[in-house]
């Protein structure tokens, strides 16, 4: 039962790390033959979230991409081993030598789902929207486009100014969703009434409260579609969620909190499938960001900034299994590094380093003498005012209290707690990364100096010339000699402290058959169906 | 009588004028930049700036806030961050809050004015004491604790009620009233507290006054007396306290639908503070001291009707 | 408390024996002795908490999680292994000073307030009305909730929210007692004989108007408790680790269907507290103020 204000916090700290591309292993299905499934019914899912815009151009939620799933469907798709697959295109793009022009056909016969036909020059309209939009959150995913050809109703070609090899997951994602230029013409707010090429058409929308999608007459599979309608709840506290399940009111539930797993593991009539996540949780320790994020960055003299043995002593004073058992129930990843251990990353760049999932309270103590500090105290942010938040504070808390390190707790609503990141006004700082599929994505943006994402305000030569060549490299061996010398001097100068992996646990009701969860997190519920 | 309106209706301009710089003022002075809260996690300086813009926060204040007066005024209230229209959102989401208001007033008036009609019937006696006992026990029940356990003893336990979420009427009658039973119970308890204490009181007021003696005397049946003349008359206290009761409502509603997730106004309210939406949120609160001042017009009015020496003093303010 | 105080039965004096005769009628008021008994009790416990709780508030045992109660833990642990008895009158706290605090601060506003606008009236109480209808316009709870937010949250900013939360029905009630003392005839008499208003104010209105505003602060207590939980609750109130009541009942609310005892004890904390505080607001009513006199 999410009580939020502070559980409130659409954006508590669970939500968002575990949230977005949380690509991992786990794909599960709960396939059954499709003559098991009759045609027909509601699918009802608890969305942990409520969803922005349903405007694909401006979309930014992760829940509002489960939304996105059964009514607008993309140029291209995942699998379920997260390969990209064609789906309004019919093969992946021909890519030219220079790799500046990508050749996309079509499928043919696709229409709207306002009954108009889906075609090159829609895409190339919906392409161009997405680049020039005012707030489009799209186009800095898709910037090396430079022009957007249609030779033919069925064949698309991209022009890019620069080789971008992210291009065809992008396209995988909201950025490959066409729009009905029917309705975009229209002159309302797309996000209103929404129309794409989908197995469902967008009915209504009652904000904060549900969203409903209805077969649609005009997609080009319908015959593999066997839900009447699906209806998206908005159910922000978790609690009431899994009631929700139990009770039989949703089929499906979003993200299910830790202590209701064991239970739902036990119930007979629900399959409880999960997803590893690639994101971490971590500590940001605030080092250098005295002036504000991306300003000269200089020591802030706290305890834990000015010296490192009180955070090696605060690193070795954590019990990351207990953590994961005291706040999570024992169902998270408890690791020490920023990439997971379901990313084909992992071994190679963290071979031969130390990871010490238990306390080493007598190191602590040894390093907190060394300090010199004779009482060091600290103040930790929690970016959420949830008992998960708060659950995590005291553990650590408590933790730390046996190493003589002093921690006060700050739970702070999160929207106000990243503008205090941002502005440096904090000693550490409790927050998660979703995690994404290039190591660089999970470290670049959080350490080098340049980084967008850099509340440590760490400023370090070494890392910055280290990472700057991994970036530029594309021979994977001395990529993982790259990242791996920079996760030594991550581990040495502790900017942040990573904690646990998140692992996302979804509730199926056993008598739908054909919803599928992968390694994106994502719930797949388009063709889906009761059981007869 | 006109000048009286006028004077009352004038005060109450003045009064939303007053709340509507204060809601601005106050929605601009929470912490937490609603351009980061909408960034997305990358937070990309150019979306967020982009988002700025949009909303028009990159602009002075005074200037921000007499557009939206402006607009507001012709009943548009903005776009919120999932760009649906505010003003339409507001309207879907206080028929819910109506509907567990009335349910609530309803369980509240029904089990308070009898409790107080009895109370002061047999006052003294043992079901006198029994009531204000009762009453003074719901006035002190932190009623989202109470919400709480009969969530675990209803719901959990024996699986009566649904433990929260929200069905429309059109949609399903009696699954309606099953999701509004508990919350409209719960925060019903408060405001029959109240009312027993308010009518017990009442009626012993009118039962010592002078036109029920005369009724007695007149050889009355005691069930007609209390019925047609004590009873009637404590009412109209009774009436304006439960339109006094609406803020107390209208709070009690915020907390009872965010235990029971039901998506009416008060949820409402609280998701607007969570997200940071300042669009949503100046609506929502606009609209909720707008009704608040109506409805103590309309108090006024109907008691300035009912009791023609209020105008006097009233008009002297 | 004097409850022994005889001697002063025999002498002559008026005012003894109005407060011979008021103790008489709240001895003739169980509920109204049991309500100050237990609100004492909270009270002690509150100020005794860190030599009669068995354990401090904040000390964790992460082998004892969820435990049920026993010799060692009367009432139990919680999801971190800590003992609920020594949380609850630890919490009591909070709830207390929340509940004292906010409602002094309320009346110190809205006294002066009050007997400005009722016994001046003219301009003044204009002025005040209508800021006092601003303030009512806003829901109580919403103010509360919108200045926890921009103040940030604590048990200090919780407790000026609801003193301010607090404060316009005290106008409202202040100002009717002033605007009714000034038309009695020992006011007029004084002004008659040229009181200065100060005079007035501090012999004749804030005297008789005393008690009045003592039941309208014992009853306005039991309302700021539950008010100090219901912000606790919603995350804007007592920040963890500090323990509260509402702060119990939040984190107790995932863990409603493993350990529902979690949910059960907070609240009938709450409940007692501000129970004992409104039946002895209601036994002082009925003493005090006479015109409620059964």
């Amino acid at each position: 039962m999410k009580v939020s204000l502070g559980r409130f916090a659409t954006f508590s700290l669970v939500v968002l790390c575990a949230a977005a591309a949380g690509a991992a292993v786990a794909a599960a299905h709960t396939s059954r033959s499709a003559a098991d499934i009759r045609n027909g019914g509601t699918l009802t899912i608890g969305l942990a979230e409520e969803p922005d815009a349903l405007d694909p151009t401006l979309a930014r939620t992760f829940v509002g991409r489960i939304v996105f799933l059964s009514m607008c469907e993309k140029l291209y798709d995942l699998d379920s081993h997260l390969n990209i697959v064609p789906q309004l295109a019919t093969a992946l793009p021909q890519v030219s030598k220079d790799k500046l022009t990508y050749t996309i056909k079509l499928r043919k016969g696709v229409k709207f789902n306002d009954g108009t036909a889906f075609n090159a020059a829609a895409v190339k309209q919906t392409l161009e929207r997405d680049l020039t939009l005012k707030g489009s959150v799209r186009a800095s995913e898709i910037s090396p486009i430079k022009t957007v050809d249609a030779p033919n109703t069925s064949t698309v070609v991209l022009h890019l100014s620069s080789p971008y090899s992210p291009l065809t997951a992008q396209l995988a994602d909201r950025a490959g969703m066409i729009l009905s230029p029917k309705a975009l013409n229209a002159g309302g707010t797309f996000a209103q009434s929404p129309v794409c090429v989908g197995p469902f058409m967008f009915k209504d929308r009652v904000a904060g409260d549900h969203i409903t999608v209805v077969k649609s007459p005009y997609y080009y599979d319908k015959a593999k579609v066997h839900l009447a309608s699906i209806v998206y709840r908005i159910m922000t506290d978790p609690s009431s969620r899994t009631q929700a399940l139990r009770a039989g009111d949703i089929q499906v539930e979003d993200r299910i909190q830790s202590t209701d797993v064991p239970t739902l593991q036990k119930n007979n009539g629900v399959t409880v499938p999960k997803a590893v996540t690639i994101g971490y949780q971590g500590l940001t320790i605030n080092i250098g960001n005295k002036n504000g994020l991306l300003k000269p960055y200089s020591n802030v003299g706290s305890d834990i900034a000015k010296s490192q043995f009180i955070r090696s002593a605060f690193d070795a004073a954590l019990d990351r299994t207990t953590i994961n058992k005291v706040v999570f129930g024992g169902l998270n990843q408890p690791d020490c590094y920023p990439i997971a251990p379901v990313s084909p990353w992992y071994k190679p760049t963290t071979k031969g380093l130390a990871c010490d999932l238990h306390a080493n309270v007598d190191l602590a103590k040894k390093l907190v003498k060394a300090s010199g500090i004779s009482s060091p105290s600290v103040n930790l942010m929690l970016g959420g005012t949830d008992p998960v938040n708060a659950r995590l504070g005291q553990v650590i808390q408590s933790m730390e209290a046996a190493v003589g390190i002093k921690v006060s707790v700050t739970p702070t609503e999160f929207t106000t707690a990243l503008n205090r990141a941002d502005a440096g006004n904090f000693d550490a700082f409790a927050v998660g990364w979703s995690g994404r599929v290039d190591p660089d994505g999970n470290i670049y943006g959080f350490v080098a100096t340049k980084g967008t994402l850099n509340d440590s305000g760490y400023a370090d030569s070494k890392l910055d010339y280290i990472l700057n060549g991994a970036r530029k490299s594309i021979s994977t061996k001395s990529r993982d000699t790259l990242y791996r010398a920079a996760m030594q001097i991550i581990h040495r100068q502790r900017p942040l402290i990573y904690l646990y992996h998140p692992v996302n646990y979804y509730g199926v009701s056993k008598k739908v058959a054909g919803v599928q969860i992968y390694g994106d997190g994502l719930i797949r519920a388009a063709f889906a169906g009761y059981t007869k | 009588m006109g000048g009286f309106l006028l004077r009352k209706a004038g005060a109450a301009l003045i009064v939303v004028f007053i709340s509507s710089v204060v809601v601005f003022a106050g929605v601009r002075a929470l912490p937490g930049d609603p351009a980061i809260a909408l960034g997305g996690e990358n937070r990309d300086p150019a979306v967020v700036q982009a988002i700025r813009h949009t909303y028009g926060l990159d602009q002075p204040l005074p200037v921000q806030y007499v557009k939206w007066v402006g607009r507001a005024l012709r009943g548009d209230l903005g776009l919120d961050a999932r760009q649906l229209p505010v003003a339409h959102t507001i309207v879907t989401r206080i028929p819910i809050t109506l509907e567990l208001a009335f349910l609530s007033v309803l369980i509240g008036s029904l089990i308070g004015l009898l409790a107080g009609v009895i109370a002061a019937v047999r006052r003294g006696k043992i079901s006198d004491h029994a009531a204000t006992t009762s009453a003074l026990v719901g006035l002190s029940l932190p009623h989202f604790w109470l919400g709480l356990m009969m969530i675990i003893l209803f719901a959990v336990d024996l699986h009566w009620l649904p433990a929260s979420g929200y069905v429309s009427f059109r949609e399903h009658p009696l699954a309606n009233l099953e999701h509004m039973l508990m919350p409209a119970v719960v925060l019903g308890t408060g405001l029959s507290a109240v009312l027993m204490r308010q009518t017990r009181s009442a009626m012993l007021t009118s039962l010592s006054a002078d036109y029920v003696r005369t009724a007695r005397a007149k050889g009355l049946a005691e069930r007609s007396v209390v019925g047609k003349h004590a009873l009637r008359n404590s009412l109209i206290t009774v009436t304006t306290v439960i339109g006094l009761q609406l803020g107390a409502l209208i709070s009690g509603a915020v907390i009872t639908e965010q235990i029971f997730v039901i998506p009416g106004f008060g949820r409402l309210t609280l998701e607007a503070i969570n997200q940071r939406d300042y669009t949503l949120l100046q609506g929502v609160v606009l609209v909720a001291a707008t009704g608040y001042v109506v409805v103590n017009l309309l108090v006024d009015v109907v008691y300035s009707l009912l009791n023609p020496r209020i105008r006097v003093s009233g008009a002297t303010q | 408390m004097s409850f022994v105080d005889t001697s002063a039965a025999l002498t002559v004096n008026p005012r003894a024996r109005r407060r011979r005769l008021l103790r008489r009628r709240f001895a003739r008021r169980p509920l109204a002795i049991i309500g100050l008994v237990v609100a004492l009790a909270f009270i002690l416990a509150a100020i005794l908490a860190p030599w009669i709780a068995p354990y401090s508030a904040g000390a964790t045992d992460f082998n004892a999680l969820l435990a049920h109660s026993s010799s060692k833990h009367l009432l139990g642990t919680d999801e971190l292994g800590r003992d609920v008895l020594s949380r609850i009158i630890w919490g009591a706290r909070a709830s207390i000073e929340a509940g004292v605090l906010a409602t002094l601060l309320a009346m110190a506003v809205a006294v002066p307030v009050g007997i400005v606008a009722g016994y001046y009236r003219g301009w003044a109480d204009a002025v005040i009305a209508r800021l006092t209808d601003v303030l009512l316009a806003f829901p109580f709870l919403i103010v509360a909730v919108g200045l926890a937010a921009i103040l940030g949250p604590s048990l200090t900013n919780a407790t000026i929210a609801l003193g301010i939360g607090a404060a316009p029905a005290l106008i409202r009630v202040a100002r009717g007692e002033a605007l009714a003392l000034r038309e009695e005839d020992y006011v007029r008499a004084a002004v008659a004989n040229g009181a200065s208003d100060a005079r007035i104010l501090a012999r004749h209105v804030l005297p008789n108007m005393l008690s009045t505003l003592i039941v309208q602060a014992t009853v306005a207590i039991p309302t700021a408790i539950i008010g100090e939980a219901v912000l606790s609750f919603l995350g804007l109130g007592v920040q963890p680790p500090t323990p509260s009541w509402g702060v119990m009942l939040a984190d107790a609310q995932s863990y409603l269907s493993q350990a529902p005892r979690l949910a059960v004890y907070p609240g009938v904390a709450i409940f007692l507290c501000s129970l004992s505080f409104n039946l002895l607001g209601d036994g002082l009513r009925d003493i005090l103020d006479p015109r409620t006199t059964r």
